[in-house]
């Protein structure tokens, strides 16, 4: 099972781009065929992020699911990863 | 120094409206005439501007309240306001969308009763298809 994780922001926004640093190390301490990491920008992809429920800036989706409105903590997001390759 | 009714028709709003934004902490006169009247300086001109803007772009009083508490902080960024900005964006964009199911809803409704316009409201479709309920529904978060 690969998760697909959907980092959403836009180009330019800096601390969007802080968040992203410490999410994407988080990633990368899980094995690269279980977790996919894709950046979408919001004003290219703006029917995808309507679709999924975003109402701001920024935001982190699993598997095509909003689960994070607001980006989340790297805490947070690896707890999010291990509970999800962890689930039977 | 500019009176309210100056500086409103400067800016192109109404006395009431810039009296409004003072009671909601936008604005404020820079001083008070002897006879109690309230006086404005450049300041609050472009204050007027921008928060007459600010609403243009969709910005509700609280977020232009927000916007301008911005300006008064140093660590404050553009980076900021972009943020804000792109959240309305995409704010506005669910509402055109939502905007855009109504009206194909709307488009439906038009159409099943396009020949029958002089019959009584008993038969007409449309208040038949709204009592059905069958005209698709916005999401409850689309509706604006």
């Amino acid at each position: 099972m690969t998760i697909r994780l959907e980092f959403f922001a836009v180009p330019g926004c800096s601390r969007c781009a802080q968040a992203k640093t410490a999410l994407e190390k988080v990633v990368q301490d899980f094995d690269a065929t279980k977790v996919q990491w894709r950046e979408v920008d919001i004003l290219q992809e703006m029917d995808y992020a309507i679709e999924l429920g975003i109402v701001g800036a920024s935001a982190m989706a699993i598997d095509g699911e909003l689960v994070f409105p607001q980006l989340p903590g790297p805490q947070a997001l690896r707890a999010e990863l291990l509970n999800r390759l962890n689930r039977p | 120094m500019l009176t309210i009714g100056e500086i409103a028709s400067r800016v192109g709003v109404s006395a009431d409206t810039v009296r409004y934004y003072e009671k909601q902490g936008l604005l404020r006169p820079e001083k008070r005439s002897e006879g109690g009247y309230r006086l404005y300086g450049d300041n609050a001109i472009r204050r007027l501007q921008f928060i007459k803007q600010a609403q243009h772009c969709g910005f509700s009083l609280a977020e232009v309240a927000e916007l301008l508490k911005l300006q008064g902080e140093p660590e404050a960024r553009c980076d900021d306001v972009r943020h804000r900005a792109v959240a309305k964006k995409v704010e506005l964009e669910r509402k055109i969308r939502a905007l855009q199911t109504m009206s194909a809803a709307l488009n439906e409704l038009i159409e099943v009763c396009q020949v029958q316009e002089s019959r009584p409201l008993d038969f007409c479709p449309i208040v038949a298809a709204l009592e059905a309920g069958l005209v698709a529904p916005a999401a409850p978060e689309e509706m604006l």
